[in-house]
Parts: C-alpha cells; structure tokens; sequence
C-alpha cells in the first residue's frame, strides 16, 4: 500500500501516551490509520473514547490474510462528532489469539464482535454474549475465513436440520 | 397449592417468529414478559444471510455492483451510490458533475422512497391501514422514474465506477420537476391523517426513548440518531457527490421518542424536496463517465466510505489487493447497528411498543443480515 | 414536544372542543372520504390491461438480427458470458471459412438465475443481445427457464388469457 506517514496533532498525542504500541501511523487516500499492537487496543481505545472524544465506534471488521503468520487483520474504525474526524485501527492477530472486547467502552461493539466471531473465528475474551450472531447457533467453521470455499455448507447441519443430503 | 407449576411464575417467554407481518423482514424477537411488559429482548438474525461479502470475494468489482442493490433493497440506489464511491476513492477518480447532480437526484428521489415505504408500513403495524395505499400510491411515481431512467424499479443498478451509465432520458427534467410540485401536497396528506390524530400521537409519544447518549454508546445514525437531538448528517458533516453545493436543513427532534422520529423523517422528505429541486435546476452538460479502465484493478490499498443511507450510516470498507476482484469488502449496515438498541429501547415498555418500535428503527433485513 | 391532542386541558377552548368533537379523527376520515372519487382509482387491471413498461426496463433477453440483411448480429465474442456476474450465458462459436469470421453456434441463457443487471446488454459490441420490455416469464418447469438461442431470437410470447 503506498501509504503516506500520518503526521498531526492527534498522532502525536497518540505517539506520547502509547509509545511504541503504535507501529506505524500512517495515512492513505486521506485516511489516517493506524496499526498498533493486539494487546493494547483495549486502552487506546478507551483513551480515544475518554480524551479524544472519539465517541462513536463505527465498525470492527477482518481482513483474512492466511499466508501471514499474523493472520487476521482485526479493523476498528472509530469516528468523533466534535472534531468530525474518522480514525481507523488495525492490528494483526494470529489464529487462536483472543482479543479483549472493548464492549466496556463502546456498547455497539456487543453485535459487531459478534459477527467477526461468526464470520471469522475470532474470540473476544470478555465478551458478555459470545455466539453465533448471523449463522445458526450450530454452524461448523467461520464462512468469511479464506480456506472457506464459497459453495462449502456444513453437511451435518443440512443434514440434521433440513433432512436432505447437502448438495455439496 | 400441591406443588409449583410453571404457571406460577409471572414470567413469559413469547416468540415473536421470524414470520411476522410486523417484523418488516425475517427477523425473530424473543420477548421476555410480565404480563403485557417487557423485561428484555433477543434478536435473532441471520434468517436473511446471503453470503453477501463472501461473495464480494468471487467476483470483479464491476460485477459485484448488482449484488449490492439487494442488500437495503427498499432503497437500491443508496447502496449503489455507497459502492461506487468507495471503488471510485480506491481508484483516485472522482465522478463527471453532470454525474454528481444526476446521482443526488436519484439518491434523494430514493431517499423519499424509503421514508414512503416506512410511513406506509410503520403506520400499518399501529394499526392506520390507510396511510401504506397512499404512500405506495406516490411511490410509483418515483419507482416510473427510475424506470425510465435506468430500466428496473427496484433493483436499478443505476451507477457505474466512475459515473452513470445511462443519458438522461427525454423528459426526466420534467418528470422530476411535476414529482416535486406533485408530491408536497401529498405530504400534507399524510400528516393530516396522523400527525394531530389522537390515537397516532397516543401511540408513539413516550414511546422507545432513546437520548442523544445512548444513541453515541449504541453507534445509532440516521434519523434515529436526529430525532435525539444531535443534528449530525453526513451530507453536511462529511460531504460526497457535491452535496455542499445544495442549501437544506438537517431536522432534529427533541426527546428522541417514536413521534420525534416521525417528525423527522417527515421533515427529511420536505428537505429532500428541496435538494431535487435545486438539483434539477442546475445539471451542468459534459460527460456522465469518467476515465476509468476497461478493467478495474485498483492499487493495493483500503478505503472506508460512508454515505447517508435513509436509514442512517451506509459504509463500504473495501481491501484491494492489486487483482480485479476486491479482496475483502465489508458493509456496514445501518441497520444491524440500529436494531442492536431495540432491547434499550423496548425494556420497561409494553408488547405493543416493541412492534412500534421496530418499526420506527426502520430496519430492512436484507441489510442486517446480508 | 408537547402531545398535540392533549393540550385542550392546558390550553385554549379551541383545543377543548377539538378534543371533544373528535375533530382530528374526523379529519382523517375526511382524507379517506376525499379519496374515494373515481378520478383517484390507481389500480390497474392487470392481466386485462398490460402496463407500459419503459424502453430501457430490463426484462427477458433477445438476439437481434440486422433489420436489413437479416443476419444475427452476434459476432460471437462472448463478453456477455463473460460480464455475467452469474455465468449463466453459455455460448459457443466457430470460424465461418466464408466470411472469414467467428459465428455463434449455440446459444444458451438460463433466466432462472438471472437477476437482470444488464451488464451482458451493456458488453455486447454489437447491440446483439438486448434486454427487452418483456416481464412475463413464468413457466411450469425449471428447465423452461433455460433459453435457448432460437428462443432468444424469435422472442418469447407470453399465453393471454381470456378475462
């Protein structure tokens, strides 16, 4: 990506509250983002919500990169009324790694961590309600997730729910 | 009494099931009761689930424009507009103004449609069956419009990457122009059938109370979130497709209940109105398309763009990885957003709120689920 | 926001007796009454009065010959097997030693599937493949949703039923 170094105010302040958890504040197509580390997101985003006034918790989403050994791109995408300003946040997590809710600080984040579950496999440690949001409850694998071939259903499901042979 | 039965308890579990003519879609409410109260609430989606991102994976950015539509299918042109914006910010090129205007025309002209549509059907589940003939009845008026132009009446497909596909047809101007002095004495129609009418405000005020903060915590938009009071709209906050250029309101309502909503939406049409009106005084001549390849292969890269759907904050996150297919889009719904604030809103209230208030969160299910 | 049919007890005998006489139910039913003049009727009697659908509307697809010579005006380059989003043309073509160019043999367009984009109409270079106005495309059997090329060419008619 040719992205750009994301240089301002709110990137500073970033920069002195959380060192090097920030790896590389950057800006493309005049979007500011940031990749930081997994185990930090919960405190900088409670830091944004508290001092920054990013109050608004737009979208969590995923990005499957199965050649990487880091290999979900777990996407936070906050926004803030006052300053009118979109901030993205992104950070790499591997397989199996369990990320901490931030349903603390952002309660819309309840139905989205949802979802990246569902969709992606990925647990969020301290989430109040944890299961399977648009899939049934009994669904076998994570349909978003690159080894997830899209004519793939789950045969045993078809089979005990439908009664009929999955035509897969 | 020999020994305790489930009849003792006070409490009811009653299933409000994905078939239901109030729940505008698949969407099932497992309600918990006391008596005619509510004590909480679970939504159960996913009864409408197509795959719609996955599939995003398997085809080229230029074949994947249909699918879009389906998703808020009340609204098609909307979704369009939110896709074709975001490929066209991957792309670095920016739309033709002819383009533009052509664009907020429709969007608007949708954009009415999707507040007929929920008049129509909110007021039907109160129980005033008149309102939804009437605002079908205006509907068609608008959905010959899209028809002429772009050839189909719901799912138009009408924007391209890189602009519009068809010329204006012969009469357009006119036809836009009649709609707007047409439609505002409908309007008032409608508001003499309900907005002074004793059983409709008996309904709806007090009714799903949902204040500015909460509204912040649950990342609610649209006119939900307006109607609590915070006049935010992304066509003013964070313009797209030239709409700085038009001069109009953003309406907002006081207490943030079920009649404030009304209202407000109510007044968006009015706005609306006034946008096309504008819009259709000032369509500049040149080109429709910009200069796009054949082949649409963005750089590597990701882009989030946001638009003002009717139903609050449509926005597509789209990864590029350099190929013509996308490599990850993911759309974010307003209404699965939206619908997550129904326990808030409904706890404490009675069983016939729950039914008046999904219907004022205007949700579609093709977009909650996907 | 003040409840507007609750005001009579604050305010004002006009909101009292407003309230009394029912005036805002009673201006509604007179909505209702207004609309019942035969000049607001707005269904249409279909099947006994088919709409006017527009010209550009999106419906069952045709192959087109030249008006003048009569020739199909495919030239076989299968791009709209190509744009479909749903791959559902299937056509093949071979090299007519004559004319020296490529020919459509067979074509296939199977409309159960089809949601009617319009990308194959918009691909094809030679205004070959048009999506007509025609929107009755019901049949008794899934594989008479299949289209072949002659269906394609001589256009699909729906049956009209005596009323």
């Amino acid at each position: 990506m040719a992205a750009t170094p994301w240089e301002g105010e709110l990137e500073q302040e970033l920069k002195a509250h959380f060192g090097e958890s920030i790896i590389q504040p950057a800006t493309y197509l005049g979007q500011n983002f940031a990749v930081v580390k997994p185990e930090a997101v919960p405190s900088i985003i409670a830091w944004l919500h508290d001092a920054a006034k990013f109050d608004y918790l737009v979208d969590i989403t995923a990005v499957d990169w199965p050649k990487r050994p880091e290999r979900f791109d777990l996407v936070y995408i906050l926004y803030s009324f006052s300053r009118n300003e979109r901030l993205r946040l992104k950070t790499a997590i591997a397989d199996g790694y369990r990320p901490q809710s931030i349903v603390a600080t952002h309660v819309t984040a309840n139905w989205l961590e949802r979802e990246v579950f569902d969709m992606f496999g990925i647990e969020f440690a301290g989430h109040p309600d944890l299961r399977r949001i648009l899939m049934p409850e009994d669904w076998q694998g994570h349909p978003l997730r690159k080894d997830y071939s899209i004519l793939e259903q789950d045969k045993h499901w078809v089979q005990d729910h439908l009664g009929i042979e999955s035509g897969q | 009494m020999p020994d305790a039965t489930f009849l003792d308890s006070t409490e009811l579990v009653l299933n409000m099931g994905p078939q239901h003519p109030s729940t505008h879609g698949v969407l099932r409410v497992i309600l918990k009761l006391d008596g005619e109260k509510v004590l909480g609430t679970d939504c159960v989606i996913g009864y409408l689930h197509r795959g719609v991102e996955k599939i995003a994976e398997n085809r080229t950015y230029v074949q994947f424009n249909p699918y879009v539509d389906r998703m808020d299918y009340v609204a098609a042109v909307s979704n369009g507009l939110g896709y074709c914006l975001a490929i066209e910010k991957l792309l670095n090129v920016e739309a033709p103004p002819r383009a533009q205007v052509v664009r907020v025309i429709l969007a608007e002209l949708n954009r009415i449609a999707s507040h007929l549509v929920w008049l129509g059907t909110h007021a039907l589940d109160i129980g005033a069956l008149t309102p939804v003939f009437y605002c079908f009845r205006e509907r068609e008026a608008v959905l010959n419009i899209f028809e002429k132009y772009c050839g189909a009446r719901l799912t138009t497909h009408a924007f391209r990457i890189g602009g519009l596909q068809y010329e204006l047809y012969d009469g357009f101007e006119r036809e836009v122009k009649a709609f707007c002095d047409m439609f505002p004495a409908k309007v008032d129609e409608y508001e003499e059938l309900l907005t002074r009418n004793r059983i409709w405000v008996g309904r709806l005020v007090n009714v799903g109370v949902l204040n500015a903060q909460d509204c912040k915590r649950y990342g609610v938009t649209g006119p939900v979130l307006r109607a609590a009071g915070v006049e935010w709209d992304l066509r003013k906050a964070q313009p797209y497709s030239g709409y700085e250029k038009y001069d109009f309101r953003i309406p907002a309502g006081r207490n943030g209940d079920t009649y404030d909503r009304y209202t407000v939406r109510m007044e968006e049409v009015r706005q609306s109105l006034c946008i096309i009106r504008q819009a259709v005084e000032t369509i500049p001549e040149g080109p429709i398309m910009a200069k796009v390849p054949k082949v649409i292969k963005p750089p590597v890269g990701e882009a989030y763009v946001s638009i003002e759907a009717p139903k609050g904050e449509l926005g597509y996150y789209v990864v590029s990885d350099g190929s013509t297919q996308p490599y990850r889009v993911r759309v974010r719904p307003p209404s699965f957003v939206n619908l997550q604030a129904l326990d808030r809103m409904v706890r404490g209230g009675l069983v016939a709120d729950v039914v008046a208030v999904i219907g004022t969160l205007d949700i579609v299910l093709g977009e909650v689920d996907r | 926001m003040r409840n507007p049919a609750r005001v009579g007890r604050a305010l004002g005998l006009s909101n009292l007796l407003r309230l009394i006489f029912l005036v805002d139910l009673f201006q509604g039913l007179w909505v209702t009454f207004r609309n019942q003049h035969p000049r607001n009727i707005c269904t249409e009697q279909y099947p006994a009065e088919r709409p006017k659908v527009a010209e550009r509307y999106r419906g069952l697809p045709r192959l087109n010959r030249n008006p003048e010579t009569g020739e199909p005006l495919c030239i076989g380059c299968n791009l709209c097997a190509l744009a479909c989003p749903e791959n559902l043309i299937v056509m093949t073509s071979e090299r007519n030693e004559q004319t020296k160019r490529k020919e459509m043999v067979t074509f296939t367009f199977d409309t159960s599937r089809c949601m009617f984009c319009g990308l194959c109409e918009e691909v094809c270079p030679s205004d070959a493949l048009e999506l007509t106005q025609n929107f009755e495309m019901a049949t008794y059997t899934r594989e008479g949703q299949v289209l072949t090329r002659k269906m394609c060419e001589e256009g699909i008619e729906a049956k009209r039923y005596k009323c």
